[in-house]
């Protein structure tokens, strides 16, 4: 008896496996041949990076709106087919292979470095090139993949600013601190390294847990080796809080973050006042980008919300893909890997994007950013 | 009866060989992540199921499979095949150190311990430069078989289902054999276990390093087919999915195993297009289906009328029906 | 500075929090022998509430809401949460106290992902900012900084485990608990009615829990749905350290893990110091596996 039912669900999962693929099958079949071009979007949609995923989301479908209704692009209109990759290494591989299975045409997307690096590796396999807006681990263009275009800036160029910044202050005692995650960690490396080659000096180098709290131990720790400048270089629930005890602590020298923490957010954690001053090495958004104001109105009135710090390069991303598809004539993935690769002084908002050999930015585009009266100013 | 048990089991795994011609790459990846799940699953199956040792990190032999492969083939360029062994033994030296401390400590302790060994392993492979920190280590080359280079999906879908198969019959036939009722036996009564002759040290350390020989391989496998891995891959939450398919299936039951490993994998992907809801409905569909069906299921059908009791007996009248594949 | 001082100031304030929730994994092992993995999800529901209770009457502005106003609050909160505890009892966990082990503790998983996620459905995913601020006032003891912030917290986590202790030694109520944790069939047949006494036991450990939300959210300042986990999980250790059933133990677990954490980060660096943590509870175990406080009866498996 229990044998039959055994067997009886074996198949059912089986049938209900294959018939879903079916009708998966069925449903997307017609993406480049008919009158829509889909284009998928890989972005933590879910999880503790959603807030950031969805900015980025939003700005591509405000793309995407106006190329529609523009007349879109080779006479057919652009659809966003997206899949969530939870800043999870597994998942992320099997929403790549979701996309791929959909048959997208290109993908822009990649917040989280750690999840963008096994998903690259899916649409290179599947000959998809991917515009990656945000995740810039030094890691990813290492892969040399012909497939993967990173239009963020990177790692270290922005480990670079942060180190000459310090030095133009005359701060040679710095203090490194990450989060363990792939991009912060990297961050950190090269920070190490930039300081140094700066003549500075690395008198701490330490790594939390983002998922904590209670920086205090470690404050205490930072206040006894008297920095002159504190570096983090993870995300911003983390660095709002580390900047609070950091001042509560009253430990000395100046607190910069990195790009990850580049949001209003990390101001209201931390509180006005213990913000003050504070840095960031940063690529500008839109709110300091002569010319962009009609991006930033735009996408306040349409989400009612802020552009977060990705947007306007996830917007830029997109509006990149379109232009190529133009120049290529075609949906066809080789000559859209050749004119990603032949884009020449592409206007993005805020940033002019021309690739490397290496698919990565000729020119990166940090600054430093400083907090005055709650609200970012552009420093350096 | 038998027999047609028996063709029914050949039918299924006819079917598992051809439905990669008829899936598309997405549902491909989904069900050879069920399979890496029911290898997963097949090796706690033997700690949890068959010996009843509670293991809270068994996702730490995943990593030591995986790091292993990734290590040996990218630093040392050794050939993925001759990368197992060496895995498997790591492994197995692992379970053991796990093992070793735990074999005085009562249920709840052991959980925390073996919680514990998998964070280590966790945080080590996060702050050791050998592993790559925390971005893991990337570029694992494909594995060869002659000439032929194994990448596609369907390559590795092949690979991991062989190795399913192969990890179900050897479960299968470690659970029937004098091994595996000593196993079943310590978890019933260890005293009277121990009073019959039964080396429960020896064995509860062969439990251990049988079921991080086949995480291992598992591991192994995967490093292989992501090509890329991460200390995120091996977190508690990944020890805790992988029990969950042991549970959920029921304890013990190799069927109930395959259907649980399934089941925790293709779940929330249907639930993908629920978005912030399919961690809300899994989480109730578990209580639920615990409150309903407490026992797995498909639990192995030796189940006594007590309920009240923590463990389940087995029955020794049973010797026909003890196949239960 | 002395910075041995701080760091112990430091530690003291981590172990607070993790004695709070480490009493209510405690007391619940201690009565049904369950590990109740959604424990920290009640940590993360009172700080949850708290912020709606609080936003409520401060107006969302930040403004201050006045002691007796944050008092209320908190007594509220935490009553809210512990009803809750009683209900996740009711519905997920009664039907199933005959049940194996390994399956109520599959259910507290789904109790817990249930918790969080629906948490994260209701306030969202990004981090919420506690509309009240501390001050940052404090004392110098020997050149070590406390605030009064860290001061009001260490006491009111001893207040509240205080009355605890008292209610479980004094009440008749604690006096069932401690027999159920004995003997749960002969506290039946006494007339005790123990499913009452089960239901009060969650309602304590998810109002406790609940406290220590709220004092997180004021004290750190910010919340998000995920932040029951890792703590529940140290909370666990705790618990486990101390002795598993022992309240004394929780209380002493959760201070020195919170200690040990705190030394291990100045000395170790930040990213060893779980390991330190692991280590020392595998150690404990190994040699001496009842805990620092545990019964000296052992049981196998």
């Amino acid at each position: 008896m229990r044998k039959h039912s055994m067997i009886a669900l074996g198949f059912v999962l089986v049938l209900s496996l294959f018939l879903s693929a079916c009708s998966s099958k069925t449903g997307s079949g017609d993406n480049a041949s008919g009158d829509e071009i889909l284009v998928g979007v890989l972005l933590p949609v879910t999880g503790n990076n959603a807030t950031d995923g969805k900015d980025m989301l939003n700005a591509m479908k405000m793309a995407v709106e106006k190329i529609n209704s523009d007349g879109g692009v080779l006479k057919k209109k652009i659809k966003l087919e997206v899949a969530d990759d939870g800043c999870d290494p597994q998942m992320a591989t099997t929403a790549a292979n979701k996309l791929v299975s959909k048959k997208v045409v290109a993908i822009v997307g990649g917040y989280c470095s750690g999840s963008t690096l096994p998903a690259s590796g899916v649409f290179h396999n599947a000959n998809i090139p991917m515009i990656v807006a945000a995740a810039n681990s030094s890691e990813l263009p290492k892969q040399g993949y012909d497939t993967l275009f990173l239009i963020n800036g990177l790692v270290p160029d922005q480990a670079q600013s942060g180190a000459d910044y310090f030095k133009d202050k005359g701060a040679k005692n710095i203090a490194i601190i990450h989060d363990n995650s792939a991009y912060a960690k990297d961050l950190a490396d090269f920070a190490k390294k930039s300081v140094e080659e700066n003549g500075g000096k690395t008198i701490a180098f330490e790594a939390i847990n983002p998922e904590e709290k209670d920086f205090g131990s470690l404050m205490t720790k930072l206040k006894s080796l008297k920095p002159d400048g504190t570096y983090f270089t993870g995300y911003y629930a983390a660095g709002g809080l580390m900047l609070k005890q950091f001042k509560q602590k009253g430990v000395s020298g100046s607190f910069m973050v990195g790009d990850g923490s580049y949001s209003p957010d990390i101001i209201q954690i931390a509180g006005s006042e213990a913000a003050n001053d504070l840095l960031v090495t940063a690529t500008p958004t839109a709110n300091f980008i002569p010319g962009a104001e009609e991006f930033v109105n735009n996408y306040k009135s349409k989400y009612n919300l802020s552009p977060g710090p990705f947007s306007a390069l996830s917007y830029n991303g997109m509006n990149l893909l379109v232009d190529a598809l133009k120049r290529a004539d075609s949906t066809d993935q080789d000559k859209l890997k050749k004119a990603l690769k032949e884009t020449k002084a592409f206007e993005g908002i805020g940033q002019v994007i021309e690739f490397s050999d290496k698919n990565t930015l000729n020119q990166s585009n940090f600054h430093v950013m400083k907090v005055v009266g709650g609200e970012f100013t552009l420093e350096k | 009866m038998k027999k047609y048990k028996k063709h029914s089991l050949l039918l299924l795994v006819i079917v598992m060989f051809i439905l990669p011609l008829l899936l598309d790459i997405y549902w491909l990846d989904v069900l050879t992540l069920v399979l890496f799940y029911v290898v997963l699953t097949q090796g706690l199956n033997i700690v949890v199921g068959y010996t009843g040792l509670l293991d809270l990190g068994y996702a730490a032999f995943f990593a030591v499979g995986a790091y292993t492969t990734a290590i040996l083939m990218t630093t040392f360029h050794w050939s993925f095949w001759l990368t197992l062994p060496v895995a498997a033994l790591f492994a197995a030296v692992a379970g053991i150190i796990v093992g070793t401390p735990t074999l005085r400590l009562r249920s709840d302790y052991l959980a925390i311990v073996t919680l514990g060994f998998g964070e280590i392993v966790r945080i080590l492979a996060i702050n050791l430069d050998i592993t790559g920190s925390s971005s893991g280590i990337y570029g694992i080359p494909r594995p060869t078989i002659g000439s032929y280079v194994l990448s596609s999906q369907q390559d590795f879908y092949y690979l991991i289902l062989i190795v399913a198969i192969i990890s179900v019959l050897v479960v299968y036939r470690l659970g029937h054999s004098r091994i595996g009722r000593a196993w079943v036996y310590i978890r019933e009564d260890e005293d009277a276990a121990e009073a019959m002759g039964i080396n429960r040290i020896r064995l509860k350390l062969l439990s251990y390093a049988t079921g991080a020989v086949i995480g291992s391989l598992a591991g192994s496998i995967f490093a292989v087919k992501m090509s890329a891995i991460a200390p995120l891959s091996f977190s508690f939450l990944q020890s805790v999915m992988i029990l969950l398919a042991v549970v959920l299936g029921g304890l013990g039951s190799i069927p109930g195993v395959v259907i649980g490993a399934a089941l925790v994998i293709v779940l929330p992907e249907v639930l993908r297009g629920a978005e912030d809801w399919r961690y809300l409905i899994f989480g109730v569909a578990l209580v639920i289906m615990m409150i309903f069906r407490p026992q797995g299921i498909l639990p192995k059908k030796y189940e006594t009328e007590d309920r009240s009791d923590l463990d389940e007996k087995e029955e020794t009248n049973d010797k026909d029906h003890s196949m239960s594949v | 500075m002395d910075v041995f001082l701080q760091i112990f100031f430091d530690g003291l304030v981590m172990g607070a929090f993790y004695s709070l929730i480490a009493l209510g994994y405690t007391m619940v092992y201690g009565i049904i022998k369950l590990l109740n993995f959604a424990h920290g999800d009640f940590y993360m529901l009172g700080a949850f509430i708290g912020y709606a209770l609080l936003s409520f009457i401060t107006g969302d502005g930040g403004l201050n809401a006045g002691l007796l106003g944050i008092g209320a609050v908190f007594i509220i909160t935490m009553i809210i949460v512990g009803l809750a505890g009683i209900g996740v009892e009711r519905i997920a966990y009664r039907p199933l106290l005959t049940a194996p082990r390994l399956s109520i503790l599959i259910t507290a998983i789904g109790v817990s992902l249930s918790l969080e996620y629906a948490s994260m459905i209701g306030w969202g995913a990004s981090y919420k900012v506690y509309p009240i601020k501390l001050s940052k006032n404090g004392l110098e003891i020997i050149g070590a900084q406390i605030s009064f912030a860290q001061i009001g917290l260490i006491v009111l986590s001893a207040l509240l485990m205080l009355g605890l202790r008292l209610f479980i030694e004094k009440t008749i109520y604690g006096k069932a608990m401690r027999a159920i944790a004995l003997d749960q069939s002969a506290c039946s047949l006494m007339g005790i009615n123990v499913y009452r006494i089960i239901s009060l036991t969650f309602f304590i450990g998810a109002f406790l829990a609940a406290g220590a939300g709220i004092m997180s959210g004021v004290y750190y300042g910010t919340i998000n749905f995920m932040m029951g986990f890792i703590i529940g999980l140290k909370a666990f250790t705790a618990a486990v350290l101390g002795g598993i059933g022992n309240i004394t133990g929780a209380m002493i677990g959760g201070l020195v893990l919170g200690l040990v954490e705190s030394y291990g980060t100045y000395y170790l660096g930040g990213s060893w110091k779980d390991v330190l943590a692991f280590g020392i509870l595998i150690l404990f175990l190994v040699f001496k596996p009842t805990g620092i406080l545990g019964a000296k009866e052992m049981e196998r498996m």
